[in-house]
């Protein structure tokens, strides 16, 4: 309890209300439980609810608390992956992430708050199961319509607030419904208290159906509003006549609501339902205007008008926004009532294509750009995963290979620099299996390097070697592009791997003249690496150094860390082989910096078990042990077992030079520290990717 | 070895020690305590007449709290009624009836007689 705990919860956007009870019972129960179920119907206040215990959670749970938000997420598949996104597990070996999850949670006592888990019950059932069975001190807080129905589930059904009565008029429901009303600025409102009360009953002390009614108390009196929305459960439009009481008293309140926008607003609801997650003005200006009935100039105003109406929340103030799942899913029905959606989701695809590229090509193309301005691209990026997963699922499902390929290629630019790219293999092998007939052969020809680059990750070297054969050759015929840069390194990765050191040299030369040629100073920094490793292979250091101190230069000309950290790590290795601990020691030091800065935390735990090892060398164990335990940790957090190992590997040797053979952690000898370091930075030289 | 009976399920003959009462209200209470249940709590109770039943209201008083019982054989318009009354929070029931009338309710926890013999998993707190 004396670090704080880690956590990713949002801070809460109005005073939580009422509830005073449930929060502490809850509290107590998250703490004894493994898995507690928040159910209810939409609109009950299932997640504002969870959030509110989660966070009043915090002091139990040493490695954090976390919130997962499954709306957004379609396909049952990506559950883990969203898990591990917010967990920080990176993909190790592509299609591997829920044993980086199991690492990561072995041992570590944390909450984890699935939110929205209705429509992936079955899936989240699964996880959860298998999760708790194999991590003693993980627990779960779910809110969901429907319960798992797993072993050892609590479901903790949420009710509506309370209603006034004789002896209650201040009920949760009322105080809610008041509080809110000010806040929208309707100060009369204390004086209706018998129309509030007859309001609060008639919404059945739904939160969301108080927060939309209050919402609008300043055109229309509590009466007013009691009455419109019970003529409202008359006449729903929208079907459900038989379900559940609470369910049509949300519907109807959510139709009245949606019903006094004006057209323009209505318009912009509907179209702002193709959003995966959190928006900001710019995108919905070009996702949503038509410069018809919605033009650019007037979108801002239309959407603070929906957040007044407590339709869009407005997120911490960043001029970024979103929608609560309950109204998203109600405006995506408009949007499909009025046959929008295939126009909206390929605008969303578009747009988010563009984005996405001009990130890709703001980080990535100019050859000589400060750091910084190259970061914010990158960080830019990121910020479009969420909507770039959804984009993706619409490209396949609308047969769209070609932007379909453009986007995942530029996100795979963006995931590549973090260290994590394995989800990208997923979205290339399902687009390059639809129709390519008129998608042009070199996007075609990226798009199969691409793939090549996931999966030799993934030690699929057979398929990679067809793939990234075709890739090259293909675009060889087209213009030279960064891409054939990168294809080029994973070439010859693959071929250096698969011991053919001769087409690894010809790709390398091949690299080396087209990259010079085309002031690709990226790429042609990839190729030097190449022939360090090769050098360094050959135990010709002094070569391998001058080719190490090649890449440094053109990394630092160029601005690009990733370059610069790549090439530091590698003439450590250099400087490690010829004996000379005090440079390859300033060399890891130097690139730690630069790892941290891009949050590639897969490179830096490696780093950090270089610069053990070499501390280890020069007798320094306190600094060996300290970085030693610094990537095993980064690496557990990561979920990644080859950088468990690698760490454990290096304590054994630690413990060895220590002479205290009790405490090596390794069965057997320390792994031959030359022969693995050479094995991996052949690997790493091909296309600075891992 | 003497035995006190305190109970015979007429439906099944099975016979309920005192001890057997003890230990399994025992149990089922601490079951209501970790599940909120306070002193003054009303607590709905929807069993078949039987040991069950025994335990339950056993427990209930145990932990200080009211005990509501609804006869299972009414219909589900007057449990749910009936169960809006009651103000509960818990409810102890296998009945379908029940379970189904309280959908739209103010109970927050349906405990099965499982939950309440403690034979769900029963998880150790984080250390």
């Amino acid at each position: 309890m004396t670090v704080p705990a880690p956590h990713n919860l949002p801070v809460e956007p109005n005073r939580f209300i009422g509830r005073e009870r449930d929060v502490s019972e809850l509290g107590a129960l998250v703490r004894a439980e493994r898995v507690i179920t928040l159910s209810g119907v939409g609109g009950i206040g299932k997640t504002r609810l969870s959030l509110r215990v989660a966070a009043q959670a915090r002091p139990w749970f040493a490695d954090g608390v976390w919130l997962v938000e499954l709306a957004r997420v379609g396909d049952p598949a990506l559950v883990v992956n969203e898990v591990a996104g917010v967990l920080g597990v990176r993909d190790e070996l592509p299609g591997r992430l829920l044993d980086g999850l199991r690492l990561r949670l072995r041992d570590a006592s944390t909450l984890i708050l699935l939110d929205n888990c209705e429509h992936l019950v079955e899936r989240c059932a699964e996880l959860v199961a298998q999760l708790i069975a194999e991590c003693p001190r993980l627990r779960f807080l779910l809110t969901s319509r429907e319960p798992l129905r797993i072993q050892g589930e609590l479901v903790w059904r949420v009710p509506p607030l309370e209603l006034p009565d004789e002896r209650h008029p201040d009920a949760e429901s009322v105080l809610l419904f008041v509080e809110r009303a000010l806040a929208a600025g309707a100060r009369a409102v204390t004086e209706h208290m018998p129309d509030v009360v007859r309001l609060c009953r008639a919404l059945d002390g739904l939160p969301l159906a108080l927060e939309l009614a209050a919402a609008r108390t300043g055109l229309l009196s509590p009466g007013r509003i009691a009455d419109r929305i019970g003529d409202r459960f008359a006449l729903l439009t929208t079907g459900h006549r038989t379900a559940p009481a609470r369910q049509r008293t949300l519907l109807a309140t959510v139709e009245w609501s949606h019903d006094l926008l004006t057209p323009k607003e209505r318009v912009l609801l509907r179209r702002l339902s193709v959003f995966a997650g959190v928006f900001d003005l710019g995108l919905a200006e070009r996702v949503c205007a038509d410069g018809g009935i919605l033009r650019r100039a007037e979108l801002l105003d239309l959407l603070a008008g929906l957040v007044d109406k407590s339709l869009v929340l407005h997120q911490g103030g960043a001029g970024r926004y979103r929608l609560l799942e309950t109204i998203r899913q109600y405006a995506a029905d408009r949007l499909e009532e009025v046959g929008e959606v295939a126009r909206l989701r390929d605008r969303h695809l578009r747009v988010v294509c563009e984005e996405m590229e001009r990130c890709y090509e703001g980080g990535s193309l100019e050859p000589r750009m400060p750091w910084p301005a190259r970061l914010a691209h990158f960080i830019r990026g990121r910020t479009l995963l969420d909507d770039c997963r959804a984009a993706i699922d619409w490209a396949v499902a609308s047969r769209d290979a070609v932007t379909g390929l453009r986007l995942a290629r530029a996100a795979l630019a963006i995931l590549a620099v973090r260290g994590d790219l394995g989800e990208s293999v997923g979205w290339h092998e399902r687009l390059l299996a639809l129709d390519l007939a008129k998608v042009p052969d070199d996007v075609v020809a990226v798009a199969a390097a691409a793939l090549a680059y996931g999966l030799e990750l993934a030690d699929e070297l057979e398929r990679a070697e067809e793939l990234i054969v075709q890739g090259v050759e293909e675009q060889k015929r087209h213009p030279y592009t960064h891409w054939l840069g990168i294809s080029y390194g994973v070439a010859l990765t693959v071929f250096f791997r698969t011991g053919r050191t001769e087409r690894a040299l010809r790709y390398m030369e091949e690299l080396e003249a087209a990259a010079s040629a085309h002031d690709d100073p990226f790429n042609l920094a990839t190729a030097r690496i190449a022939r360090l490793n090769l050098a360094l292979f050959q135990g010709r250091l002094r070569q391998a150094r001058r080719h190490g101190e090649e890449a440094l230069a053109l990394g630092r000309q160029a601005g690009h860390h990733w370059t610069q950290a790549r090439a530091l790590t590698h003439l450590g290795a250099v400087a490690e082989a010829a004996g000379d601990l005090e440079t390859a020691l300033s060399c890891h030091a130097d690139a730690l910096p630069l790892l941290e800065g891009m949050d590639n935390r897969v490179e830096l735990a490696r780093c950090h078990a270089q610069l053990g090892r070499v501390a280890a060398g020069l007798g320094d164990r306190a600094a060996a042990r300290k970085h030693v335990a610094a990537g095993l940790e980064l690496s557990r957090k990561a979920g990644q077992r080859r950088g468990v190992m690698r760490a454990l590997s290096a304590l054994s040797a630690l413990a060895q030079a220590q002479g205290d053979l009790e405490g090596r952690c390794w069965p057997g000898p320390p792994p031959p520290r030359c022969a693995s370091r050479s094995g991996r930075s052949a690997r790493r030289g091909g296309c600075g990717s891992c | 070895m003497d035995e006190r009976i305190v109970m015979v399920d007429s439906g099944t003959g099975l016979k309920l020690t005192e001890e057997q009462l003890d230990e399994r209200s025992a149990v089922a209470t601490v079951q209501l305590r970790r599940r909120g249940v306070r002193s003054g709590d009303t607590v709905l109770i929807c069993l078949r007449v039987g040991p069950d039943l025994l335990v339950s209201t056993n427990a209930v008083i145990a932990a200080g709290g009211v005990v509501w019982p609804l006869p299972p054989d009414l219909d589900t318009a007057t449990l749910r009624d009936r169960i809006h009354e009651s103000g509960a929070r818990v409810m102890i029931s296998d009945v379908r009836q029940a379970l189904d009338a309280a959908e739209e309710s103010r109970v927050r926890i349906v405990m099965s007689v499982a939950d309440l013999n403690g034979s769900c998993p029963s998880w150790a707190p984080p250390t």
